[in-house]
This record gives C-alpha cells, sequence and structure tokens, in this order.
C-alpha cells in the first residue's frame, strides 16, 4: 500500500525562503526544490531529519516504513499523535511532516524495507539521497551496495542512547562551491595581466592633485610601488618580513605632504600598505586543484562523465595554455577607497579578463565535448561559476560501508588499539555500536531490553569477537558496556533532535553541492558533549 | 528500536524534571525547537515570552507555525502547537517584552533555569542580568547559517554574557549619512532615517536635510540658501503632508533642492567627489549586463528606481492617513522597495557603487542567514545542558560550538570548558567603570540614552552624584527629572574622576561610573564616548593613545567580512570566545563566527 498528499496553493518562496537564499543561493535552493529525498525508517530520528529537509524546501520525500506506531515512538516522536498508535507509521509521519510545508510533494509506502528491496530494489535508485535509520546489518549492506553501484548518496543515521552516529556512503562527491571561509583575493599583483598593467601604466601619480591622488584605488598604487621596487630589486617582488616592511615605507614615502610638510590623509595609502602581506602572496595553483586535475576521471573524459569533469578537464587545458600554468582569473576586487570612475574601470578590467579566460575555458570545453560527439549541456553561467571558484574545488571518495566491513582500512586498524583504550576518544563508541549491530544479528533483540545481566556478558562477547576479527587486542572497558546495556536501544528526543539536525545538514551540503560534508562517519557522545569525526 | 525511554534517565533526574519549572526567551528558530524538545523530554512547566508576531520568512525554520500563522502572536501560536502534542503540559505564554517590569526579579525566581532563543543583543544583555540578580542559571544559545553555539550562564561559576566586553552596535556620524556620505551602507542608513521622516515616528538624531553644522564645512554657512532654512522649522512629515506627498516634489527636494545645498557648502568637495543633483526628466534608464540574475538581484536603473520610489510615497501616504507612525520592517515590501529605490538614487549622486534589492535588504535588515537544521542542533544541545542544571550539574555543562565542517582535530562540534567570570566584569564581578567623555558636551538625557540605555544594557536607570548630598540627577520615575535632561554634565559639576551611582532597580543592577575628561580629539573617530571598563583599562588605554600617534591605521581589514549593522534584529548568536576546549587545546576553531556584526572587538 502507499499514497500520496499532494499540496496546495503556494505563497511567495523568495519571502519565504529568504533566510536560507542567503547562505547557498538560487542554484542551491533550486537543487534542493528538485531534490529527491527517501527515508527508510519514521524513527524520531529520522522524522527528525526530514523536518530539517521539508522546511528549507525539498521537491519531494518518500517515507518506507513497515511499522506500525507504538506507545513508545509516540513518547519521543514530535510528528506521531497519541491517536495514532496502531496504525502505519510511515503514514502517519508523512500526513503531520507535509504540513510543515507545502511546496513539498510527500509519500510513504507501508511496507518493511527488506521486503521493498527483495522485490522492487530499483525503487531506491530514483531518489537524490537515500536516508536510513534504525537499519540491522544484514539490510544495511544490501541497500547500501546496491546504492553505492547506482551511485545515489547514502546516509546511515543512529541514536543510540546517548550516543549518536552518522556515515555517508556514495563513491565520490564533487564540490565547486566549497564556501571556503579565509579564501585569499585573486588579484595577480606578483603577475600583473595586460590589461591591468595598461590601466596603471595609464595613471600618473606625479601629475596629480591631492584628491585624485587620494583616490586612486590601492591596488594601482601597490602595483605602481610594486614597478619601483622591482627594478632595484632584479625584478623580484618582496618576499620576506623584512622586505615587506620595507616596501611599506616605500609606499609610505609615496604619501603627498601639504605645505607645511606634514603628510595628508590618504586613505587609500594606508589600505596600500594594509593589504601589502595578503596582496603579495604568490598566485599559485592550489594542491587539491593540482591532484584534482590528475584525476583519473578527469584525464579519460568519456561519454557518460559527469559535468564537473568535463569542466576539470577545460580549465585543466586552459592552465596548460593560455593559463601560463594558472587558473582562470576570479575577476572580483574587494571593495577599496576609490573615486567611482576609477573603481568601475578597474573593477571592469578584471571583470574583462576574467571573462576573457572564461571564454578560453569555454573553447576548451567545445574542444572536449566535440571530440565525445555529445551535446554540450553545460550552460555559460556554470562555466562562469566554475571558473570563479576553480581555486575551490573539491572531490571526496568515500569508503563504501561494504569495504569498511569487509576490509576494514589498515590506518584505521592501526590506530584502534590506541584510540579505543583512550578515553578522551569517543572512536570506542563506533566499537560498541558494531557490536550492538552484532548482537542484533544473533538475538534479534537489542542488548538490555528485558535482561541486564545476561545481555552484558553476550554484548561484551560480541565486543571480543569484533576485536577478534579486526585481529587488535585491546580491552574496553565494562562500565561503557553496562553503559550500553542500559540505553537499552532507547532513542532519546534531545538526541534525535541533535542528529536530525546535524544530519539535514549535511544531506544540505550533498544535495546542494555546496559546502564540504564531512568524510566519512561522525560520533556524538552526548555525556560529555564530545565528538569525532574519522574515515573509516 | 524504540524502546522505553524511562530507564535512560536517572529516575531521580526524571523526578526533578518533573518537578521543574523552565522559562523559555524567544519563540523564534530555536525556540520552536527548544519548546518541542522541552515538551518531549517532560518538562512539566514552560513560561514563554516573544513579542513577535510571525512573519512569512519564519516559516522557513520555525515549525510549529504555518502560513495561516502569518500576523499572530509567536508565543500564542507556539504554544498551541506544542500542547496539541502533550495537552498534560502547563505551557503559560506572553506576547510581550521581556524588559518589561512585569518581569521582575522575583518572577525570574521562581524558575529552575532560564533558556534564552533570542535575536538580539539588548534583549541578551537584559536576561543576562536579570538572571544574574535572580541567581537563576541561564542557558545561551544563537545561531548563525550553519554556524551555532550554547553556553551556561550562572553565577560565580561561569562567564556571563558580558563578561567579555564587545563594542557597540556600529553607528554613522550624522554628517556623513547628512552630508558626505561615502559607501552604501550610508545611503541606506539615510534611507531608513527617511521613511521614519516620512512616514513614522520621527527622531531629532535621524534628520535627512543637509547638515549645515557640519564641522568640515565651517565657514561655509552663512551661504545658506534661505529657502532650505525655511524648510528646516517645519518637520519634513509636515512639509511632505502639506504637499501631499506629491512624487515629483519630495524627488525634486531631496535629491536635487538638497543636493544643490550641499554643493554650496564647499569646503566639503575640495578632496571629495562632489554630487550631481538629479533632474527628473533626464533620470537614464541604462542597467548593466545582469541578464542571468533573477529578478530581486538584478540592480535598478535610476529611472526605475524613480518609479518605485514614486509609487511606495503613494502606497505609504496610504497607510498613514490617520496619522499613524508606520515602523520600518525588511519584510514589508513596500517599505524595503522605498529603502532600496531612495538608497541607490542617493549612491547614484554621490558616485558610489549601486546594490540589488537581495543586497540591500541584507545590509538594511542586518540579516543573518538561518536555517532550521542548525537551530535543531542547537536546541538538542541546549536540552542537554538543561537537564544537567535541573539535575544539579551545572559544572558539567560546556560551552559548544557547531563548525562548518570538521576542524584539523575532526571536530564537528566543538566543545570547551565554561570558563570562569572574568574578575573584571563590570556586570557580574565589580561594580564600577570608566568613562571617556567631554562632559561640557554630554547632556544628562545623552547620558541616559546612549550611555546608560545603549551601551550599558540598562533599562530605567537612576543616576545619583557623589556631591556628599546624593542628589538625583536622573530618575527612572517619570517626569522626576526632566527639567536636567538637556543640561551638560558640567552644569552639575560633573567633572574628571566624578563618581556616579547608576542602578537599575528592574536589573538589580548597580555600577559607578567614573568618569574621565577626554576631549573629541581623545576619543575614538566620531565616537562622543568611550566605556573603558575599570580605572586600570583606562591607565593603559591613555598610554595606547600616547604611543599611537597621529592617524590611526584604521584597522578594519578584518571585518570586511561582517555585514554593516544598522538595528541589532535577527542575531540569532552571541559572541564566541576564545576558551579553552575541552576535545581540543586549541582555541576552539580560532575565529568568531563573523556574521555577528554587532559583536565585532
Amino acid at each position: 500500500m502507499s499514497g500520496s498528499i499532494s499540496p496546495s496553493k503556494p505563497v511567495d518562496k523568495s519571502n519565504k525562503y529568504d533566510r536560507q537564499l542567503r547562505l547557498w543561493g538560487d542554484q542551491g535552493q533550486s537543487k534542493l526544490e528538485k531534490a529527491r529525498i527517501c527515508l527508510i525508517n519514521a524513527t524520531a530520528t529520522g522524522t527528525e531529519i526530514l523536518k530539517n529537509l521539508i522546511l528549507p524546501g525539498i521537491g519531494s520525500f518518500t517515507i518506507v516504513d513497515g511499522h506500525k506506531v507504538s506507545g513508545e515512538d509516540v513518547g519521543n516522536n514530535f510528528f506521531l499523535e497519541k491517536s495514532a498508535i496502531g496504525k502505519n507509521r510511515g503514514q502517519v509521519a508523512c500526513e503531520l511532516l507535509q504540513e510543515l510545508n507545502d511546496d513539498v510533494l510527500a509519500n510513504y509506502v507501508d511496507e518493511n524495507v527488506e521486503d521493498l528491496f527483495q522485490v522492487n530494489a530499483k525503487f531506491f535508485s530514483t531518489f537524490s539521497v537515500v536516508i536510513a535509520t534504525d537499519l540491522n546489518e544484514r539490510t544495511l549492506l544490501q541497500i547500501s551496495s546496491y546504492l553505492w553501484s547506482c551511485k545515489v548518496p547514502f546516509l546511515h543515521c543512529v541514536s543510540y542512547g546517548f550516543i549518536g552516529y552518522m556515515r555517508i556512503a556514495m563513491p565520490v562527491h564533487t564540490v565547486i562551491e566549497s564556501h571556503p571561509d579565509n579564501a585569499l583575493d585573486d588579484l595577480r599583483l606578483d603577475r600583473p595581466f595586460k590589461e591591468f598593467r595598461d590601466l596603471c601604466d595609464a595613471c600618473d601619480l606625479g601629475k596629480m592633485n591631492v584628491k585624485e591622488h587620494s583616490h586612486i584605488p590601492w591596488l594601482i598604487v601597490v602595483y605602481k610601488y610594486l614597478e619601483i621596487w622591482k627594478n632595484k630589486n632584479n625584478g623580484n617582488i618582496p618576499k620576506t618580513y623584512q622586505e615587506k616592511q620595507a616596501f611599506k615605507k616605500l609606499i609610505r614615502s609615496g604619501i603627498l605632504l601639504n605645505k607645511d610638510g606634514n603628510p595628508e590623509m590618504e586613505e587609500n595609502f594606508d589600505e596600500a600598505i594594509r593589504n601589502v602581506n595578503t596582496a603579495l602572496s604568490a598566485t599559485k595553483m592550489p594542491d587539491d586543484v593540482k591532484h584534482i586535475f590528475e584525476d583519473p576521471e578527469c584525464i579519460n573524459i568519456v561519454n557518460k562523465s559527469e559535468p564537473f569533469w568535463i569542466l576539470v578537464r577545460a580549465v585543466k587545458e586552459f592552465v596548460k595554455s593560455e593559463g601560463e600554468g594558472f587558473l582562470p582569473l576570479r575577476g572580483v576586487i574587494p571593495d577599496m577607497t576609490s573615486d567611482s570612475d576609477s573603481f568601475i574601470r578597474l573593477q571592469q578590467v578584471y571583470r574583462n579578463k576574467a571573462s576573457k579566460d572564461v571564454e578560453a575555458v569555454n573553447k576548451h570545453l567545445q574542444n572536449v565535448v566535440s571530440n565525445l560527439s555529445i551535446p554540450c549541456i553545460i550552460s555559460e553561467a556554470e562555466i562562469r561559476n566554475f571558473c570563479k571558484n576553480a581555486a575551490f574545488l573539491r572531490v571526496l571518495r568515500y569508503r563504501s560501508i561494504s569495504e569498511e566491513y569487509n576490509s576494514p582500512s589498515t590506518i584505521f586498524l592501526r590506530q584502534m588499539a590506541q584510540r579505543v583504550e583512550d578515553e578522551d576518544d569517543d572512536l570506542v563508541y563506533y566499537v560498541l555500536l558494531r557490536a550492538v549491530s552484532r548482537y542484533y544479528l544473533c538475538y534479534s533483540n537489542y542488548p538490555g531490553i528485558y535482561e541486564v545481566e545476561d545481555d552484558i556478558m553476550n554484548l561484551k562477547s560480541c565486543v571480543t569477537r569484533l576485536l577478534q576479527q579486526w585481529k587488535i587486542t585491546c580491552s574496553i572497558k565494562d562500565d561503557l558496556i553496562h553503559e550500553f546495556c542500559r540505553y537499552g536501544a532507547c532513542e532519546m528526543h534531545s538526541i534525535a533532535a541533535y542528529m536530525g539536525g546535524c544530519a539535514a545538514q549535511e544531506a544540505i551540503k550533498l544535495i546542494t553541492g555546496q559546502y564540504v560534508p564531512f568524510n566519512n562517519t561522525f560520533i556524538y557522545n552526548a555525556m560529555k558533549q564530545t565528538s569525532v569525526t574519522v574515515e573509516l | 528500536m524504540a524502546v522505553n525511554c524511562a530507564n535512560l534517565l536517572p529516575i531521580e533526574l526524571c523526578e526533578k524534571v518533573k518537578n521543574s519549572k523552565v522559562f523559555m526567551v524567544g519563540a523564534g528558530g530555536i525556540g520552536c525547537e527548544l519548546l518541542k524538545n522541552l515538551v518531549l523530554v517532560g518538562f512539566p512547566y514552560i513560561e514563554i515570552i516573544d513579542l513577535d508576531t510571525i512573519d512569512v520568512s519564519n516559516l522557513n525554520r520555525q515549525f510549529l507555525f504555518r502560513k495561516e500563522h502569518v500576523g499572530k502572536s509567536k508565543a500564542e501560536v507556539a504554544k498551541e502547537s506544542a500542547l496539541k502534542f502533550n495537552p498534560n503540559t502547563k505551557i503559560i505564554a506572553y506576547q510581550d517584552n521581556i524588559k518589561s517590569d512585569k518581569y521582575d526579579v522575583d518572577f525570574f525566581k521562581k524558575f529552575n533555569v532560564v533558556l534564552n532563543a533570542l535575536d538580539n543583543r539588548s534583549a541578551r544583555v537584559h536576561v543576562n542580568r536579570m538572571c544574574l540578580a535572580a541567581d537563576i542559571p541561564l542557558i545561551e544559545s544563537g545561531t548563525a547559517g550553519y554556524l551555532g553555539q550554547t553556553t551556561l550562564i550562572k553565577k560565580n561559576l561561569s562567564e556571563c554574557y558580558e563578561c567579555t566586553p564587545v563594542s557597540g552596535q556600529k553607528s554613522y556620524p550624522g554628517c556623513t549619512i547628512r552630508n558626505t556620505p561615502s559607501e552604501l551602507i550610508h545611503c541606506i542608513v539615510w534611507s531608513k532615517h527617511l521613511f521614519n521622516q516620512l512616514f513614522g515616528e520621527a527622531d531629532a538624531d535621524e534628520e535627512v536635510s543637509p547638515d549645515t553644522e557640519d564641522p568640515e564645512a565651517a565657514g561655509d554657512a552663512g551661504e545658506a540658501v534661505q529657502k532650505n532654512l525655511d524648510f528646516e522649522r517645519v518637520s519634513t512629515r509636515k512639509w511632505a503632508k502639506e504637499n501631499d506627498y506629491n512624487n515629483l516634489k519630495v524627488f525634486t527636494k531631496l535629491f536635487h533642492d538638497d543636493i544643490k545645498y550641499l554643493l554650496s557648502m564647499t569646503n566639503l568637495w575640495t578632496e571629495r567627489t562632489p554630487p550631481k543633483p538629479l533632474v527628473i526628466s533626464e533620470l537614464s534608464d541604462t542597467q548593466d549586463n545582469q541578464s542571468n540574475v533573477i529578478p530581486d538581484q538584478r540592480i535598478w536603473s535610476i529611472k526605475e528606481c524613480f518609479d518605485k520610489f514614486s509609487n511606495c510615497l503613494k502606497e505609504l501616504k496610504e497607510r498613514i492617513k490617520d496619522d499613524e507612525n508606520l515602523i520600518w520592517d525588511k519584510d514589508d515590501d513596500i517599505a524595503m522597495d522605498f529603502v532600496t529605490s531612495a538608497a541607490c538614487i542617493r549612491a547614484h549622486i554621490f558616485g558610489i557603487q549601486r546594490k540589488s534589492r537581495f543586497d540591500i535588504k541584507s545590509m538594511a535588515g542586518n540579516i543573518i542567514p538561518a536555517i532550521a537544521s542548525t537551530n535543531a542542533i542547537i536546541a538538542g544541545l541546549v536540552v542537554l545542558q538543561a537537564l544537567k542544571v535541573v539535575q544539579g550539574r551545572a559544572k558539567d555543562c560546556r560551552h559548544i560550538y557547531m563548525n562548518l565542517m570538521p576542524n584539523p582535530r575532526n571536530k564537528l562540534p566543538v566543545s570547551g570548558y565554561l570558563c570562569e567570570p572574568n574578575p573584571k566584569c563590570y556586570v557580574c564581578s565589580k561594580s564600577s567603570i570608566a568613562v571617556r567623555l567631554a562632559p561640557e558636551n554630554i547632556t544628562l538625557r545623552f547620558f541616559q540614552d546612549k550611555i546608560l540605555k545603549s551601551s550599558l544594557g540598562m533599562v530605567a536607570p537612576d543616576v545619583e552624584l557623589d556631591d556628599g548630598k546624593g542628589t538625583i540627577v536622573i530618575s527612572s520615575e517619570e517626569g522626576e527629572t526632566t527639567e536636567n535632561m538637556d543640561k551638560t554634565l558640567s552644569e552639575f559639576s560633573i567633572k574628571n574622576g566624578s563618581q556616579l551611582k547608576c542602578d537599575d532597580f528592574l536589573q538589580r543592577y548597580e555600577v559607578t561610573i567614573v568618569i574621565a575628561e577626554a576631549s573629541k580629539e581623545d576619543l575614538p573617530e566620531d565616537q562622543e564616548f568611550e566605556v573603558v571598563g575599570d580605572i586600570e583599562q583606562l591607565k593603559s588605554k591613555k598610554d595606547d593613545v600616547q604611543n599611537e600617534n597621529g592617524k590611526n591605521g584604521k584597522n578594519e581589514k578584518d571585518d570586511t567580512d561582517f555585514l554593516e549593522v544598522i538595528s541589532d534584529e535577527e542575531m540569532e548568536v552571541s559572541e564566541p570566545k576564545k576558551r579553552k576546549a575541552e576535545d581540543d587545546n586549541e582555541v576552539p576553531s580560532g575565529k568568531r563566527l563573523k556574521t555577528d556584526a554587532i559583536e565585532i572587538e
């Protein structure tokens, strides 16, 4: 049985989404509005995640859940009401969640995930992201392997007692707009391009009155004095601290004096001096991007290559030829003291150069595409955006969950023995969570639900077997095992709410392709308010 | 997997929760999440307060509200929505200002814990003091985009909200706004003032006409055009009303005649590019190449600005038929169009780069991005902190930040131990503070409004002199000291070293202000006073001033990422402070949340 609930009339989206548009822009929003999300199991954690995705306006969601609403569900899940006890959990949650946002299409499938997967695995391949809560180990491995093969991002999220866990799995995730928070401006003062040099050369600081002199943009001021410096220093630019100090002094000496011999107030010169350190940092190819250029997906472009890789290839070709070893110019300059005409002229010079670079990249792109005899579906706006962000591209390669289970990374195993015994390291909870799912496979139940004492022994043996399997010798404190049994698989609302926020945050990063998601496991300890991310 | 959770919390904690009372201040982004969590954890008694009503732009995260609730009280609707889930919870909702004297220290004392879910500094300061006075633990929280944080404030245990002094909200000198704008933000501030002058409550500090007393223009004032002087005598609103808000007349007055007048103050333009007065028939309709942008992010042509401006005048005129005072609101489309068009026209006149409505909205409304997921994360953490407080384990609370991505030590959220109170804090530790000012220039009204209220966060201060007689110069009782308000401090013989005992009865907050005389040149640029902290800081300050000879290099480079602040609405985050991190020996993220412009150091 399945069903859908259709939305009613819309409200003004730009007003409703104003506060988030300022975070991920129209492009992010439009990707979000096209996203189809699948939630497996409407647990408290599951519905909290969905809530945080429905509010900002995903396209649609589908809940797959064969469970009936229980008394416990109602106690910790805001989207299940008492009157719903006994009904299908997915359907009830779907109805209440739909109320959050008319723009979102809501669906549910009243079937156990295992059954649905057996008869129609393909169903899961149609989503933008599949999010699962409360999966047993067997189903987890099956579904995650299948989604991996379809390249559908998979997010597994667990709230277990006071512990939270998240795992992202997908072969590769590419980010164009990574929004680095400390990026330097791309000014190229160390290797000025012709159009900028021409603009600067046309401007004669010596022939200006105070008013004109104090309104020359600082970029030009730095360029002018850099020329003087280079003449005196064999064409080199200031590199060391001392040189930079001397260079600042040189700029300062250019400030005009008034009739009493005191320096005039020239804010542009102050700005120039202040910006010397960052403005003179050498233009270079970021290591991350160099690495991406060497990626097989960039080297071997094929018909099925993603637009991202075709763009990477085009930019790589640009760097090899027109770029003379450097990325396309970003074309953005910071605000600065200046009369508006000079500023606009300067801005135009940078913009035009950036546009020229975009054009060149576009040519390479056409070449790459024409060799493949496929139509180019990449718009000019996309190329421009790509070039603007070329220095911040990110490619995240994940390990699959099957790899994690069947061939744990050697680095991980090497660290494990030591880290598990470290009281301040939350990685030990990963071992315990794995032991708990092992326990569930053996006993079809979670430890601590009925009989704490026996369960402790059994859980302990699960832990031991796991460590043996990994061939590591270390011991996990009994206290922790007791604590885990005491949890009795309880899903506490505040932990679910917290994890719901964290998982939604990552899902949005995956969907919008902006900002960088973690790779690949996150563990949260609510008792001590600590956490760790680790690649498993 | 869901199993009975009663096992999870120790029985004695469950008992404590059952017997506790919680006060939640603010029912917005964090508030909605928080209220849901409190109800589900089983807190039986919750009071909530919020002055605001629901706006469409809240719906992307404040999930207890639906579009049919727009315009209703946040506190009331949040209560109703939460009660639907658990009718057994006792919830009392107030649509009211937290600073009202109804919520006095005794009111605060009935709670076990207070949870802030606020969006502005001034209310945070007030609740901070109320909780210190009542000795009730306060859990503070805030979010900005993907970033967020929470901490515990408890008297004698941890830092209070004001332990780390912050510079006040950024203000711009009147003559820059009225005569010589050089950045778009100046034009935006001017336009907001214009809105208030034309349709709202006029404030003498928000004049929009040319300022003839600009010290830079000294000597020019004699050339004053008579017509303009005449205009000064009637209020802008009265003038506009007499002219029926005629778009041609208003436009010509503001963007032609006033500009001409400014040009006549020639001293202003010896080193500046002079503005160009606009004539309606000559407005340009050219636009930059902006093919790929959505309407809201396109920059309007000047002709378009004029059309929008005219239309806004017409619409807004209708709204004030009954002599109502409008209040500017960034989410009111017409009010926002008005400020965008006026700011762009003025920017054009002064040769300043214009921006789109979308960007101007961000600057004018000081908008901090806000999403549901971050609020959910922080609210989840707040409840866990609250449980610790209720359990009597306040010292186990942490100061927690949510990062954008895992930091170099692989921490996504970073938690640190609570910091000890700052022994120099003039709110929770010390009782005196030094203020540098020129007593002959400062009126008591200014002292009360700008120093005691705006800067020091008092609500209803009383001020007593140390003249041996205990003369009350400012009284919180209506009308008792009105006649003093326009007198300067000098007229009360307040001079260097004078001590003023300032007392806010509502906040139970007392502080002695020590006056340190300072001439205009000694004070930071464009400031009329400076709150220094204690006397030792004042001494070191003097040394700094002496060392820093002449020009100050306006150390603003690091601030360029901050939004300029005009009002302090929409602040959903407090200042992250440097502190010891528990699971990270370094400073948590090595940076401050850039978005919180108000709290830039």
